[in-house]
């Protein structure tokens, strides 16, 4: 190679030096045709990713109207501070807890609990805060790392009813939950989880919406997206009809107030839960909204169980009101004729055992068996008639299973029959004496309030039931159309001519000469029967059943007070100032009557 | 060729061609740095101090281009030594911006001497090369004329400011090319860069590179002392570059494997290097218009007006901006490439060859960490990003260039 002293520049240098510069030029020219034209669409989408942010819309929940469009639930907005674990620094702890006036640890808790979810999603802290706390937040925003609250809607239960086991309460959703159904739930996301709230919990949640914000690169908003033209309006919660009737059901937590038992009204022929009341009961303001653990440790921990629904939960002995389950089966089955008669002495031998009546009735036929509750008649009467026969118009009358209502937290009481004696005790080590006491509603038998108020709805439109629920229907939000739920329909199949007869009786049980004649509404005439449920545990539970108008039922209302003595003194008085509520009957036409009816159930 | 004319025109004394494309590209960078800072809560005033930057740093362009060109010549050496000083004083007294001592602080003002070193290396260098006309390729010549790279080169490395070493290294190197080096000098130079590169993409890599060289040594036919020697000065580099990694600042490091693989580390070092990308590829044909990218809006890219300033214009003006601005550089670099080969003397051509090789390493390094053809390594994109020292320096540079240009022919 030949080497000059003095080289610089030479021309085939200068041609190295261009072909270097257009390599590179060329280089960058493909590489920006590549990135720019050809790759454009991949990195348009990676660019709209990184700085749009979807940030979901809750919509309010359905609100709950009663059956003549009162409201009885409904939403207010309410302020939740949210921390963004991403942004957030634990050492604001303490500065966080004194703004939401809660103790040490609070905060940390609440965070390591939702540990495993992005940090990138929002966790809600506190819900229903303090206004004086969201103006802290809005003030000091700059100094606040990722500590932020949004408006959220929680439920209102202003208007007078507690219906705390009939619309049940909303709780934060569970992880687990929250993975079944991940299409409709994000974390923090309120869900029902009891009552009406978690039976019509999709037809209230509604839709959520969506609004897409351009956000920075540390994820603070900056801008609406497309000016908002692609945002989803959140959808609104269908409203619900309820089957209750508003005066009705305060009426009826107003008579529970200090008393333990459970109401159940139903209006015969259509199934519609009118009043559906469990004693104690609680506030629902207590358990949506705030996360309060303090209230719910005190409802779990309370001997009364006030979260238990007795209305569908809760099994008693019917007592006499189940006596008209035996007259009107031995009157189908053609065993007797309303003429039987049976002589009360006041008390029943059977092998070795005696039964009693509390009255001596003398001749006694089946309208006077029921109007002053002679059991004497029915010890025998069911001797005569058997415990198949028994068993079988039971069930008629939906004893022994489920009713099948909407809210369907219900279980199926206990209906004897051989073959339970038989798992019970053995085969053939019993005898048909165990049925003696069942025709009175004593013993093994017993049902929930709910099934009670079906068996009274059924006797007083002879035989014609349908479910009973407690929702009419909805509003559909997007058309403001009602759209009506339909519930079955059955007929028990027993004849008219034997209703009329055990009707008959069940009107003199409070206008002739029965045991509810203190009861009476001037202007109205009712049927009903009284009842004893007998309580191994302490004071006997008063039972009534009862219906009106007589001519034409409105109202069919089944009421258990737990551990006051005779169903006449105390269950009675309840039923009589529900059905004149809600066949809204002024108070100053009622004759103020002392209980009298004492020990003749 | 230029040829003599008696009646010049002004086109004679004053290359536009070079001038105008640094206009354009002074205020495309004005555009991007509006763009970028607008709102923003630190860097705000960034686009008016760019501005007065950018007026004052013409005013003194003008005012070298129209220095006598002696001047260069005369005060190369000082200038030099004045670089050595301030580099050494930088690590005793620099303040330390973004992990390197590289700013000396006079109160308000601060300035890097690693700009002003930039003037002192090209000055003395070409100086060097020329003087008593040395043969390059003696290997005594050859390795005082890298010395005079290398004393400014490891005074930078102490910084640290990696960028900065390895532009002063391709300096020195395409000076070195430019004043004559034979292919076996310019072999030997470049081998260990070789090598030390493909050992970044692993070991197989690295072997083949090897491989490479033996081969080159063999067809090189020189005798085997020196050829030994050679390959295990290449064995020796890569161990040395390993060496040289270890006393690199974590950061630095990082970006060296998140360049490797940017998805390796997709928030931390590959962070600015993807969002870059996808601010790049998302702007299209056209772009999404001024203050329209979303990338650069909404504060993707931590300080973008500064070594990212590329994807702004890429994001908001596209395809069609970025190839203006890429083709303001080609028609710069392709004038001064032509400016040197026909310059008055070996001194200026040098000179020249020095300055096109900084705007130029700049830019290829520059525009390609912004599109991710080459490692996050932190240096401006010269007349574009926001820096009132180094746009100075770089105008100062463009006043020798334009110097060289009018003093290229003796007028009567």
């Amino acid at each position: 190679m030949i080497v000059e002293k003095q080289n610089i520049g030479s021309p085939s240098r200068y041609r190295i030096m261009v072909v270097v510069v257009m390599f590179f030029v060329a280089m960058m020219f493909f590489q920006l045709f590549k990135m720019q034209i050809l790759d454009n669409e991949n990195y348009q989408v990676k660019s709209d990713e990184n700085s749009v942010k979807k940030i979901t819309v809750d919509p309010p929940r359905g609100i709950f109207f009663d059956r003549n469009f009162r409201v009885l639930v409904s939403n207010k907005p309410s302020y939740t501070v949210e921390v963004l674990p991403s942004e957030y620094k634990s050492e604001q702890n303490s500065i966080l807890e004194i703004a939401l006036n809660e103790e040490e640890g609070y905060v940390s808790s609440i965070l390591n609990e939702k540990k495993e979810f992005s940090k990138f999603i929002p966790r809600k802290i506190k819900r229903d805060v303090e206004f004086s706390t969201v103006t802290w937040i809005e003030e000091n925003k700059n100094n606040l790392d990722g500590i932020d609250f949004r408006i959220e809607y929680k439920r209102d239960y202003s208007f007078g009813v507690y219906g705390s086991h009939v619309f049940g309460y909303i709780k934060e959703i569970s992880p687990e939950q929250l993975r079944n159904e991940s299409e409709f739930y994000s974390m923090g996301d309120y869900a029902g989880f009891s009552g009406i709230e978690k039976t019509y919990e999709k037809n209230i949640r509604g839709i959520k919406g969506a609004k897409f914000m351009l956000v920075d690169a540390k994820q603070k908003t900056v801008n609406r997206y497309l000016q908002g033209n692609n945002d989803l309006e959140a959808v609104k919660g269908n409203d619900l009809v309820l089957t209750l009737d508003y005066e009705t059901q305060k009426k009826a937590e107003e008579l529970f107030e200090g008393k333990k038992g459970s109401l159940v009204a139903i209006e015969p022929g259509t199934g519609e839960i009118l009043a559906l009341v469990s004693s104690p009961f609680y506030e629902l303001s207590n358990l949506g909204g705030v996360t309060t653990t303090d209230n719910w440790k005190k409802l779990l921990s309370d001997p009364d169980k006030p979260l238990f629904n007795r209305a569908t939960m809760s099994i008693y002995p019917p007592g006499s009101t189940y006596k008209m389950v035996a007259a009107i089966a031995a009157l189908e089955e053609g065993i007797i004729t309303p003429n039987f008669t049976v002589k009360c002495t006041g008390s029943f031998f059977y092998g070795d055992r005696s039964f009693g009546c509390d009255h001596v009735h003398g001749t006694t036929d089946l309208v006077k068996s029921i109007e002053e509750s002679c059991n004497i008649y029915y010890y025998k009467l069911i001797l005569k008639l058997g415990l198949d026969k028994w068993n079988e118009y039971s069930k008629k009358f939906g004893f022994g299973r489920k009713t099948g209502y909407d809210l369907g937290e219900e279980i199926a009481g206990i209906l004897p029959s051989a073959s339970y004696y038989d798992r019970k005790l053995g085969k053939g080590k019993w005898t048909s004496g165990l049925s003696i006491n069942l025709s009175i509603g004593q013993g093994e038998i017993s049902a929930t309030p709910l099934q009670l108020a079906q068996y009274t709805a059924s006797l007083a439109k002879d035989g014609e039931t349908v479910k009973p629920h407690l929702v009419k229907g909805m509003i559909d939000s997007k058309n403001n159309n009602f759209i009506p739920f339909e519930f079955p329909k059955s007929n028990n199949g027993i004849s008219k001519k034997n209703y009329d007869i055990i009707n008959e009786a069940l009107y003199k049980v409070v206008e002739g000469e029965g045991t509810a004649t203190h009861i009476r509404i001037p202007g109205i005439k009712m049927a009903g029967k009284t009842g004893t449920a007998q309580n191994p545990f302490g004071k006997n539970h008063a039972v009534y059943i009862g219906y009106a108008p007589f001519e034409n039922p409105k109202i069919a209302v089944a009421v258990i007070v737990e551990n006051v003595g005779y169903g006449g003194s105390h269950a009675a008085p309840v039923a009589r100032d529900i059905i004149k509520t809600y066949l809204r009957i002024p108070d100053n036409k009622i004759e103020n009557r002392i209980a009298v009816a004492e020990s003749n159930d | 060729m230029i040829k003599d004319t008696v009646e010049y025109k002004i086109d004679d004394k004053f290359d536009f061609a070079i001038f105008i494309p640094v206009v354009v590209l002074i205020i495309s960078g004005l555009v991007a740095i509006y763009s970028s800072t607008l709102n923003h809560p630190t860097a705000s005033g960034n686009f008016n101090k760019q501005l007065v930057w950018a007026v004052f740093s013409i005013a003194i362009f003008f005012i070298i281009y129209f220095l006598p060109p002696l001047i260069f010549k005369v005060s190369s050496i000082p200038v030099y030594l004045l670089s050595i000083v301030l580099l050494l004083a930088v690590i005793f007294i620099g303040s330390r911006i973004y992990g390197a001592k590289s700013w000396i602080t006079f109160g308000p003002v601060g300035f890097q001497p690693s700009e002003f070193a930039k003037v002192g290396l090209i000055l003395f260098l070409a100086y060097w090369l020329t003087d008593k006309k040395r043969d390059i390729n003696k290997i005594k010549n050859l390795a005082m004329g890298f010395g005079i790279g290398l004393i400014p080169i490891l005074l930078i490395m102490m910084q640290p400011d990696m960028g900065t070493a390895l532009v002063f290294a391709f300096i020195s190197l395409a000076m070195i090319f430019w004043a004559g080096i034979s292919l076996f000098g310019l072999f030997i130079v470049l081998s260990p860069a070789l090598v030390i590169f493909a050992s970044l993409f692993g070991t197989v890599a690295h072997i083949v590179a090897l491989i490479f060289i033996l081969f080159a040594l063999i067809l090189f036919k020189r005798n085997l002392f020196t050829s030994a020697t050679i390959f295990v000065a290449n064995l020796a580099s890569s161990y040395f570059f390993d060496f040289a990694v270890s006393l690199l600042q974590p950061h630095q490091q990082k970006r060296i494997f998140a360049f490797i693989n940017p998805y390796s580390d997709p928030l931390g070092s590959g962070y600015n290097s993807l969002q870059a990308k996808v601010a790049i590829g998302s702007g299209g044909f056209l772009g999404k218009g001024f203050l329209e990218g979303n990338q650069t809006q909404l504060r993707f890219i931590p300080a973008q007006w500064t070594d990212f300033i590329f994807c702004v214009i890429g994001e908001e003006f596209g395809f069609i901006g970025s190839i203006i601005v890429i083709t303001m550089f080609m028609i710069l670099f392709l004038r001064m490439a032509k400016l040197a080969s026909s310059a008055k003397d070996g001194f200026s051509s040098l000179i020249v060859v020095g300055i096109l090789t900084l705007f130029f390493v700049h830019f290829v390094i520059n525009i390609g960490m912004n599109t991710g053809i080459a490692p996050v390594i932190g240096i401006p994109l010269p007349f574009l990003s926001y820096g009132g020292s180094s746009l100075l320096v770089n105008m100062v540079l463009l006043g020798i260039t334009l110097n060289v240009y009018k003093n290229r022919v003796t007028h009567t």
